[in-house]
């Protein structure tokens, strides 16, 4: 015991130990109690079950034997373990795969229901299938679609029926006995599950409650900028993806229309060879009217925004009526978002103002879209402060102010000759740029009055008129334009009428009789023609001048400008040829040297003239309304097609004018469009373009004007269809 | 013992009697026939820790005194000895009616730790129950026995909760309770009759948490591949039909001859994990299921046959471990048990570690099983170092812990321990020298003749993923 009285050294882990075998070790005996020196570990059980009767009845064996007993091993409890049926239940067999098993993390889920159907759901089915047939999968899915739509309430019938879709009958069978059998279920769920934490704490010692969510972990600020960030990404994700469905769904609409038109379209042709109409006036005599209808049935809808604000531009001294309040009845998607990627260059300039705006049928999109917060937050748009930007283009692609319901074609932009004001070449003679002409056409001859041409949408060549003071002198020259025209009294006619700016005053009927003839030409063949209106009040320029609204402003201008400069005289002149149109046209430039100011009130839609059958065929459309408006007026000078109006056309005279004077020059469009239309003709356009020849012998104009009718009726469906495109186009480039 | 005072009178204290002139409540100790392993009648001393009545008898949750909590069992009347009937000592605490949230009801096991020598249960037996009123006490005093609140009595060093009571969540780390903070009446007893699984029925030794209304199922199915959980046969046969798995969803990552390993990612294969947890709850103890499967690795060992890879067993594992686990909860299941399979297990787990470079240890505490298990693995893999050392140029053989360690990847501290534990630490001519016996020796071979499940580490197909870089696990 001896060697007891020194103080044995810790073991050191890093000192080799020599291995002895005991019996090269006789003397071992007396150092075991040294043993003790070194501290006992820990067995890492707890301490009373380390106590307990049967382990350590197992370590003493293991001590003496240094090997299990069978009757020292620790019991514990056991069934039986021959499961007879096995088989039965786990059919099939699986061959082992060569290669070691990886998973797909994502083939994890298959979409089947989590319900699983029990012997009562059994007895039900076999029930049911007695009156129909119903697999125990097909009802797996339904109780699971209402188990999991009910969270703290049971599914309500009619929330059933919109979930389930399926049979009423079926439904009901299946919904009443889910509701009983949930009733009588002791869980909160028919699909059993592991109890939920609930966030206020109440289930911290719940034993049930299991696989709670460690939220201790606090987040650092950078993962929660992170999250916020990722968070945004797939908000925008999931509204992208939205947008893809719609336009896969209009897509769809499309091509069905697309369809659908050429049926209609062979059944017309078909008829019209029974008939033997191949002179086409059944066509015309059945289409006209057609034309009449309003056409707001159509699903896909162009419209402006409604944020326009009525305008008044002054500062030329040039007055634009650039819109007025629309109600419109509803909104439109989201214009800013889409618009502002499509065109820099246009959104810098007007932010806010939306070049085209094609509505979906809102319903279909609210489906999909959805508004995230905050990011949509548009600033209404204030008229902005004028820029010689925004006077040379003052609406955007749109020179006028669209209208709710009503379908529009986008701008021909390779033909858009007309507006004055894009060419760069006026820039700085504003005055100039916006001005009205005295205006006749000479197909059938005619005079128009003031007027001022433009290249519509679809190519179409509209005549903006306008009253002055003037219209007494014009009245004479032509009575009959100047009388009640053969009005379309659409809605847009009715913006004329609010807006009307002057009266045509006294007409004396004087007029050379040629200009009768044509007049009576035009009338029947409902020659779309509008003039101004006069306003409600007889035309007293003094009475005008009350008139708070923005029309009185207008009229005031006006005014002083004819009592300055009186009447003037008119003079003739022959315009040159459309190159490129079939149809002979001549303009003619009434050129009044002491011309009033005109205001430019039908800015856009209401003197409709309607001569090209275009407003098919587009592809280009699409392409076009992506580039900005410099881009358009210089293909517009270098194209060769087009009026003849711009002033360095009309009249060489007209550019030597200095711009306070104030002339007015018009145009008469009236050209077809049959050439002009390089592009592969659609079905309808061929149509339209046989349509054409068979009129050969009327007049040029005429026809053509018919046709257009013809064109906007039939063509519906094309339209919305290039609608659509461009609305596609809209939201790829966003 | 301080035994009874004054007894708390209560309103409640009007029971009928049942047939037996005494009425055994929770708490009274007496012993309780049992069959032991060689099939014989013992009757070890018990604990009532519930009663319930089913149509026609009383049936009693019993608690063998001193044996393991698995061995817990509902037994029939006719076998209590109600001669021996003892009755709880009285608590002078004021009792509160439900435990309030963070109350720890301790267990009657420590209890016993505590008050075994101290005769704490009064020796009453029947024949001092003929007075009906002062037995209606007793049994009062017995209620309030079982509701008492834990902070009587000894305190437990253990404890990490907050002594004021305020409740506290568990530890976020690791997977196992060593406090008791839930341990309540309600997880002290098994909830789970029998759980049927592929080809065999299991017997659940503890609580788990699977839904509340399944727990009066006869049998509990599981799916064998998937693990879920259904209340009948036909809802198996019907899930079977949608459920096309034959294996652990996961990668497998080890295969020798039948015997394979998966890995599964407790975050991204919640459901499995979760089923997986939920079994393996039943046959751990101190497996807390509190918080989320997020921060584990799930490996499971199949055996294959025709009809796919069966689950034998698996470990979890800490992603990232701050103290140097390696096993979080480790289960073989009960009908695989004794085979050693558990070895394989433990095996494969140092295995993992040895291709992290890293040491590493089961998490504590074990269970019995758990350390019967490491010790037995512990010492077979260091006494076959030991024995293949062979003499350098005539020197004898040498060797340091840290070396054992490193070749085992077996943690320092068990490895002392297992030295200890086999006795072969000795202290010789001023320096410290492994002793290998006769007994010892023999007793290994023998031993490692019978291990012929050994993992090869070739057939291991494991990189190791490093996931502190990782914004989670």
């Amino acid at each position: 015991m001896s060697k007891l009285s020194f103080r044995a050294r810790a073991l050191d882990a890093a000192k080799p130990l020599p291995i002895y075998r005991s019996r090269d070790l006789p003397d071992l005996k007396d150092c075991v109690s040294i043993n003790r020196a070194v501290p006992q570990m820990p067995t890492g059980m707890e301490k009373e079950e380390e106590l307990e009767h049967h382990l350590q009845r197992a370590i003493s064996a293991q001590q003496v034997f240094r090997e299990k007993k069978e009757n020292m091993v620790i019991p514990v409890p056991e069934a039986e373990s021959n499961i007879t049926y096995y088989d039965r239940l786990y059919k099939g067999e699986l061959k082992v795969p060569k290669q070691l098993i990886h998973i797909q993390p994502l083939g994890l889920d298959n979409e089947q229901p989590d319900y699983d159907m029990d012997s009562e759901d059994e007895t039900l089915l076999n029930r049911l299938n007695r009156k129909m047939e119903i697999k125990p999968l097909q009802f797996e899915t339904m109780v699971d679609r209402l188990e999991k739509a009910s969270a703290n309430q049971l599914v309500s019938l009619p929330e059933a029926k919109l979930l389930l879709n399926e049979d009423d009958y079926l439904l009901k069978s299946v919904y009443d006995y889910w509701v009983r059998k949930r009733k009588n279920c002791r869980g909160p769920s028919l699909i059993p599950q592991i109890k939920q934490e609930k966030r206020d704490g109440s289930t911290n010692n719940d034993a049930y409650v299991a696989f709670r969510r460690r939220t201790e972990k606090m987040q650092t600020r950078k993962n929660r900028k992170n999250d916020e960030a990722s968070y945004e990404k797939m908000l925008k994700l999931r509204r992208e993806f939205s947008r893809t469905v719609t336009i896969l769904e209009m897509i769809k609409r499309r091509e069905k229309s697309k369809r659908e038109l050429l049926h209609l379209t062979l059944e017309v042709v078909e008829k019209r060879y029974l008939l033997g109409d191949f002179t086409g006036e059944v066509l015309n005599e059945v289409t006209v009217p057609l034309a009449e209808k309003p056409v707001y049935t159509a699903p896909v809808t162009l419209t402006n925004g409604n944020r326009h604000k009525a305008e008044l531009k002054t500062k030329t001294g040039l007055m634009h009526q650039v819109s007025i309040k629309d109600e419109f009845p509803f909104d439109c998607v989201r214009p800013k978002k889409k618009y502002s990627k499509r065109d820099k260059l246009y959104t810098q300039r007007r932010p806010g103002r939306p070049p085209s705006q094609y509505t979906v049928n809102k319903a279909d999109i609210k489906q999909y879209d959805f508004h995230s917060s905050g990011e949509e937050d548009y600033t209404p748009p204030l008229s902005p402060p004028s820029e010689p930007d925004e006077e040379n283009d003052p609406d955007g692609l749109f020179a006028f102010r669209r209208k709710a319901g009503c379908q529009y074609l986008s701008p021909h932009m390779d033909q858009n000759l007309g507006v004055l004001w894009e060419h760069p070449e006026l820039a700085g003679m504003d005055a100039l740029r916006h001005r009205h002409s005295l205006t006749a056409l000479s197909l059938p001859s005619r005079l128009v009055g003031l007027g001022r041409r433009r290249m519509g949408r679809g190519g179409r060549v509209i005549l903006d008129r306008a009253s002055s003071g003037l219209d007494v002198v014009l009245k004479q020259l032509d009575p009959d334009a100047f009388a009640s025209p053969v009005s379309r009294t659409r809605d847009i006619n009715r913006l004329v009428a609010q807006r009307a700016s002057m009266s045509s005053g006294v007409s004396s009927a004087t007029a050379a009789s040629s200009f009768a003839e044509i007049l009576n030409n035009i009338q029947s063949l409902r020659w779309h023609c509008f003039r101004p209106r006069p306003a409600q009040h007889q035309v007293n320029e003094g009475s005008r001048m009350g008139k708070p609204s923005l029309d009185g402003r207008v009229t005031s201008s006006l005014l002083l400008n004819t009592k300055n400069n009186g009447s003037g005289g008119l003079s003739f002149t022959a315009g040159a040829d459309n190159q490129q149109l079939v149809g002979k046209t001549s303009e003619i430039f009434f050129t009044s040297a002491q011309c009033a100011k005109c205001t430019l009130t039908s800015y856009g839609l209401h003197s409709l003239l309607q001569c090209s059958s275009t407003g098919t065929s587009r592809p280009p459309h699409s392409a076009t309304l992506s580039h900005s408006g410099a881009g358009i007026s210089g293909r517009v000078s270098s194209s060769g097609i087009g009026g003849p109006l711009l002033p360095t056309h009309s009249s060489s005279s007209l550019q030597s004018l200095p711009n306070h004077r104030n002339h007015v020059s018009a145009v008469s469009p009236a050209h077809h469009h049959h050439s002009a239309q390089p592009s592969a003709p659609s079905p309808s356009a061929l149509k339209l373009a046989t349509v054409a020849t068979t009129l050969d012998h009327v007049p040029k104009v005429t026809p053509a004007s018919t046709i257009s009718n013809l064109a906007r009726e039939n063509h519906e469906p094309e339209r919305l269809l290039n609608g659509i495109s461009e609305t596609t186009m809209a939201m790829e480039v966003t | 013992g301080t035994s009874h005072s004054e007894l708390p009178v209560s309103k409640k204290s009007r029971k009928p009697l049942s047939i037996y002139l005494v009425d055994v409540v929770e708490g009274c100790r007496l012993p309780v026939l049992r069959k032991n392993q060689e099939n014989e009648d013992e009757w070890p001393l018990a604990e009532i820790l519930s009663v319930k009545e089913i149509p026609g008898r009383k049936l009693y949750y019993v608690h063998y005194i001193d044996f393991n909590k698995r061995l817990d069992e509902w037994v029939t009347p006719d076998r209590l000895d109600m001669k021996k009937l003892q009755f709880p000592k009285k608590e002078a605490k004021t009792p509160t009616k439900n435990g309030l949230p963070g109350s720890r009801p301790s267990s009657p096991e420590r209890e016993v730790v505590s008050a075994h020598s101290t005769a704490g249960y009064s020796s009453q037996t029947l024949t001092c129950c003929n007075s009906k009123l002062r037995f209606v006490n007793i049994i009062l005093s017995v209620i309030m026995w079982r509701k008492r609140k834990a902070n009587c009595g000894g305190t437990d060093e253990d404890s990490q909760d907050s002594s004021d009571g305020i409740p506290s969540a568990p530890r976020m780390t690791g997977s196992l309770v060593s406090d008791r903070s839930h341990d309540d009446i309600v997880t002290r007893m098994k909830n789970i009759d029998c759980i049927e699984l592929g080809r065999h029925r299991l017997k659940p030794w503890y609580f788990s948490p699977y839904p509340q209304e399944l727990t009066t199922l006869p049998v509990l199915y599981l799916c064998e591949f998937c693990l879920k959980y259904l209340k009948s046969l036909k809802c198996l046969q019907r899930h079977l039909t949608k459920c096309n798995l034959r294996h652990p969803p996961g990668n497998e990552i080890y295969r020798k001859g039948t015997i394979s390993f998966f890995e599964i990612d407790g975050r991204k294969n919640k459901t499995y994990s979760q089923n997986l947890c939920l079994l393996a709850k039943c046959f751990l103890d101190h497996k807390t299921l509190y918080y989320d499967t997020d921060p584990f690795l799930f490996y499971v060992m199949t055996e294959y046959d025709s009809k796919g890879f069966h689950i034998v067993g698996y470990f979890s594992k800490e992603k990232e471990s701050t103290e140097d686990y390696n096993v979080a909860c480790i289960l073989t299941l009960p009908p695989y048990q004794r085979r050693g399979y558990g070895k394989l297990l433990i095996e494969f787990s140092y295995e993992l570690s040895k291709v992290e470079g890293k040491t590493g240890t089961p998490e504590k505490p074990l269970s019995d099983l758990g350390l019967l298990s490491y010790r037995s693995y512990w010492s077979q893999t260091i006494l076959e170092i030991l024995m293949d050392l062979k003499p350098d140029n005539g020197e004898r053989p040498q060797i340091t812990i840290n070396e054992i360690s490193e070749i085992t990847s077996v943690k320092k501290e068990d490895v002392i321990s297992t030295l200890q534990y086999l006795n072969l630490i000795n202290y010789y001519k001023g320096q410290y020298i492994l002793t290998l016996s006769e007994d010892i020796v023999d007793g290994h071979e023998r031993a490692m003749q019978k291990r012929h499940l050994r993992i090869d580490p070739k057939c291991l197909h494991f990189t190791p993923k490093d996931w502190s870089k990782r914004g989670k696990w």
